[in-house]
């Protein structure tokens, strides 16, 4: 047991001291460029991730997160998450203040649960019993973000800049029910919520 | 900051402020203003009522996905003069999530009788399972009225992988037993027997249970999406399907002087 803890603990400290070198390296674009925290947004009473930006202008980001439900909040069970977002507006507000106005973005979600299936059983259901992934979500979302500069701010090389965003998302199943019942229910029944703050290293 | 961009800004802020309701997930199981024991807290508004000779009651199964005729169903339901109660003969929701089932659930609020959900196999899936049990009750449930004892229960053996527990005949055969105070049992569940989502194993049992309590009178259904009446191997007891709310039917039932009544209503 001490051997394997003792195994465990130099490949844990190995990769920590890899990573620290990875920014000088080949594998530097492995080193993320942000982390994200949020709340809620229909990836957990609370997720976390890290997030890399894309594009040459660094306006579209690809964050991987994961999330938790707690059992006060409705849960428990955990949640993965891939999300994309592009900011096809920028206003500077200020020497050291951006504002992103409107950012369309999208991710997918895996619910991690015994019950919830990716697919559906075959044993269980004849093909096309139901047709839809209970586990995997697709959401669509936009969402507004301020950014402050931290960097020419504070001088600080090392934080580049910390961002607050509100963020609205709907998914797949949702939107069927949009469409299947539009004269009852409103399209801001089907948008959901979520706060999240994103720091650039 | 252009004309353009203030004029995006200013729709974006108000677009995005226009939804505020922070969601954990679309798979929890509650949120902080859902309904719970909905089915207790309407049986309690029906012993409330005054009950004459005649128990008039509605089946209607079904109601997924079609929030605009359920609509038309609750006025025309409610423009029926002294129906006692309604039930919901499963498939309140198409994909089990507490938003769906909510939203429903807050639609038939606006039924003036009170009125009792039925789980269908559409609330097995996801969490649909916890979600059912938080907002409505148990699966498995009755009680009586009229003299009348409604047994409503979980027929929904495909969502258990047909393992012999579902329906549960031990729970019916107690619940079926003579009891003084009942004249007549009614059943009320979302899937049939001697079909394709109802466990082989059990159609026989179950059949049985009914057929042997005399006084039992029909066992209501719905998941079919369209109506029918069934007499399996020469059964004395009626198994009634009801069709679904986007086909815009329902069953209309009357019992008077312990016979069993049933008409098909069209919305």
């Amino acid at each position: 047991m001490s051997v394997y803890l003792s195994k465990k603990c130099f490949l844990v400290t190995t990769l920590f001291l890899v990573s620290i070198n990875l920014k000088a390296q080949k594998l530097k674009f492995l080193v993320p460029d942000a982390a994200v925290v949020q709340y809620a947004g229909s990836i957990g009473t609370a997720s976390a991730g890290i997030s890399y930006d894309l594009f040459k202008n660094k306006r579209g980001n690809l964050d991987l997160l994961y999330g938790y439900v707690t059992e006060r909040k409705g849960g428990a069970f955990s949640t993965l998450t891939t999300k994309f977002n592009y900011r096809p507006f920028v206003i500077k507000a200020g020497k050291n203040l951006i504002i992103y106005p409107i950012n369309p973005g999208a991710f997918i979600s895996y619910t991690v649960n015994k019950d919830f299936d990716l697919t559906w059983d075959r044993g269980q259901y004849p093909k096309g019993y139901y047709y839809w992934s209970e586990a995997l979500r697709l959401h669509l979302a936009f969402s507004g973000e301020v950014k402050i500069k931290t960097l020419t701010l504070f001088k600080n090389d090392q934080l580049k800049s910390v961002s607050v965003y509100y963020e609205i998302n709907t998914n797949d199943v949702y939107l069927i029910n949009y469409v299947q019942n539009k004269r009852y229910l409103h399209i801001t029944e089907i948008f959901k919520a979520g706060i999240g703050i994103r720091v650039s290293f | 900051m252009n004309r353009k961009l203030r004029v995006i800004s200013f729709i974006a802020l108000l677009f995005l402020l226009g939804c505020t309701d922070f969601e954990y997930s679309p798979n929890q199981i509650f949120d902080k203003d859902s309904p719970v024991d909905l089915n207790a807290k309407n049986l309690a508004k029906l012993n409330l009522a005054i009950n004459d000779d005649t128990l008039k009651f509605i089946v209607f199964g079904d109601s997924q996905k079609s929030a605009n005729e359920l609509d038309l169903f609750i006025l025309k339901a409610n423009s029926i003069p002294k129906v006692d109660m309604a039930f919901l003969a499963g498939d309140i929701s198409e994909f089990g999530l507490l938003l769906e089932v909510k939203w429903a659930a807050q639609q038939l609020q606006n039924l003036k009788m009170p009125n009792f959900v039925v789980v269908g196999n559409h609330e097995l899936i996801a969490n649909g399972n916890a979600v059912f049990k938080r907002m409505f009750g148990e699966l498995n449930y009755s009680f009586i009225y009229g003299g009348v004892k409604f047994i409503c229960h979980d027929t929904n053996s495909r969502e258990y992988k047909f393992n012999g527990e579902v329906p549960n005949i031990n729970w019916l055969s107690k619940e079926l037993q003579q009891q003084t105070g009942v004249q007549n049992y009614v059943g009320i569940s979302h899937i049939r027997p001697f079909t394709s989502d109802f466990d082989s194993n059990l159609d026989i049992a179950y059949l049985y249970a009914f057929n042997n309590q005399p006084r039992f009178l029909a066992s209501f259904h719905a998941h079919e999406h369209t109506f029918g009446d069934f007499f399996p191997n020469n059964s004395r007891v009626p198994f009634v399907v009801t069709t679904n709310i986007g086909s815009k039917g329902f069953l209309l039932v009357e019992i008077v002087n312990n016979k069993i009544t049933y008409e098909r209503i069209s919305f």
